[in-house]
């Protein structure tokens, strides 16, 4: 009986905890070789026109305040260190989000001699935006991805790449569309069908 | 049953729950309020809460070469500190709990703990960014506290007493802010400075000291003290509201008065550039200080010529 109970408080105070860590993700944003496309794209994402605080986003600039590293550029071997101690400077839980084609794989620079390659030869990964720089749009969804592999708490660690068919995912976290609003995207489909 | 109600008023309302959830929804409107201001739409309504929760739920990190003790009770130190004061004031409109001759130096010394524990916090560690945030946070302290003692000191001349629940009374009777401008002024601005909100947020300036004196702080530390933060946004607001704008009698006019003030203090915020750190400290004591202590002058003339 007891024991019964402690396992729905456990359960209710997970799902409080999900419930909180998806509606409350502080980023911080490291650049570790990136050309400054990447990171160019990342500012216009915090920028108004897109305003990611109504999702509960912010940009933070302690790794100890922030839950998920948001990650550019290829990993120079200069680079390489500072990654991982601000990967560990971290406090758990925290996740990492690769944004652009070089945090993906090198990229462009892939093969220099200066380059590790992508973010996940140093640290482990859990969302990639490719794109060469990725829209604000698709850096907004890969977050909304990592937030959807939260609240499915899937504990398997398949990492989850954005897919440029499937965006609105973002739209229905949010309950509406992410730049044009519930009117302006509901026109559109009137006028595709 | 004394017990019991001082039980309530610790843990629940004023001193408790009640206040922490206030707080937490005053932060909201603040922040929903900037956000308007700048053109966006600002986070949901439940955006602080699950802020808090989530850094609850958090890993605490305790770095190296900090000391553990001290690290892990500043935060508790400075959100009791900011809870204590709320019983001293008229929190929505009813009156204070506690209530003693004097109390209004006890209230405003304690709503500067929450200053002093960031300070500390931040020189606990041996974070350069922390150590420059707290040189930087104890500095402000020292700027703004003298004249916004002064802001409210004013009243209480005027009131003859040293307890807020009197001068709430006086205040009550006559709106202050007409009589007082300068010292209506000097304490909403002080607050803002108190609570590190913009244009004197050089002691967090994330973009030149990353978190400031709070750097190294993760999990529950920070939570608590955003808390804090929240509660004194609260207390600061009603002692404002009850000693300059005609008094808090009802929890209307509360609510009324300190979201008005909480309306100016997000149009300032959003209108008006960070201050560098000496620009701070000249424009208290050079201005702030100065007016106050004119208008202080003034006051004491009259009421001999009025004895
Ligand atoms: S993906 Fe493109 S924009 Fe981004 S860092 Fe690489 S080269 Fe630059």
């Amino acid at each position: 009986m007891t024991l019964k109970l402690d396992q729905s408080w456990q359960a209710a105070l997970d799902k409080l905890k999900t419930w909180a860590r998806i509606n409350s993700p502080w980023a911080i944003h490291f650049n570790s070789g990136s050309c400054n496309g990447c990171d160019i794209e990342i500012l216009a994402t915090l920028t108004p026109r897109y305003d990611v605080e109504r999702l509960g986003i912010k940009l933070q600039g302690s790794p100890r305040h922030a839950d998920v590293l948001i990650c550019t550029g290829p990993v120079t071997r200069q680079a390489r260190d500072r990654l991982v101690r601000i990967y560990e400077q971290m406090p758990e839980p925290k996740f990492v989000i690769a944004v652009g084609s070089c945090a993906l794989s090198g990229g462009a620079f892939r093969g220099c001699y200066n380059i590790l390659g992508g973010v996940d030869q140093v640290i482990p990964v859990d969302v990639y935006v490719p794109g060469c720089p990725p829209r604000p749009e698709a850096i907004i969804d890969g977050v909304v991805k990592l937030l959807a592999k939260l609240r499915g708490a899937d504990p398997s660690d398949t990492p989850v790449v954005f897919d440029p068919d499937s965006a609105g995912e973002a739209a229905i976290l949010a309950g509406e569309d992410p730049v044009e609003g519930p009117a302006h995207a509901q026109q559109e489909e009137e006028a595709i069908a | 049953m004394s017990t019991l109600t001082a039980l309530m008023a610790l843990l629940f309302f004023p001193g408790g729950l009640i206040i922490l959830l206030v707080g937490l929804a005053y932060e909201w409107a603040d922040r929903k309020l900037v956000a308007r201001f700048q053109n966006r739409i600002g986070p949901r309504w439940f955006q602080p809460l699950a802020d808090i929760v989530k850094l609850l739920a958090k890993e605490e990190v305790v770095p190296q070469g900090v000391h553990p003790g001290l690290f892990v009770t500043l935060p508790v130190i400075a959100l009791s500190g900011a809870l204590t004061a709320a019983l001293y004031v008229p929190v929505f409109g009813l009156a204070p709990s506690y209530s003693f001759s004097g109390d209004l130096i006890v209230t405003v010394y304690l709503l500067s703990l929450l200053t002093l524990c960031t300070g500390l916090a931040g020189a606990n560690t041996l974070n350069r960014f922390s150590l420059i945030g707290a040189t930087r946070t104890l500095t402000q302290l020292f700027s703004y506290e003298a004249p916004f003692l002064l802001a409210l000191l004013g009243p209480a001349l005027a009131a003859g007493s040293w307890r807020i629940s009197a001068i709430a009374d006086y205040g009550a009777d006559r709106w202050l802010i007409l009589a007082q401008p300068v010292g209506f002024v000097v304490a909403l601005i002080g607050l803002m400075g108190k609570l590190e909100l913009p244009p004197f947020d050089a002691p967090e300036a994330e973009t030149e000291i990353v978190a400031g004196a709070l750097t190294e702080y993760s999990g529950r530390g920070l939570a608590l003290f955003r808390l804090g933060k929240g509660v004194e946004l609260v207390v600061g607001l009603t002692l404002v509201a009850a000693f300059y704008l005609g008094g808090v009698a009802n929890p209307i006019a509360f609510f009324a008065k300190t979201l008005a003030l909480l309306g100016v203090l997000a149009g300032l915020q959003s209108l008006l550039a960070r201050l560098r750190i000496d620009q701070t400290v000249g424009l208290w004591w050079r201005y702030g200080t100065i007016l106050a202590l004119v208008q202080f002058l003034i006051l004491i003339v009259w009421k001999g010529l009025a004895a």
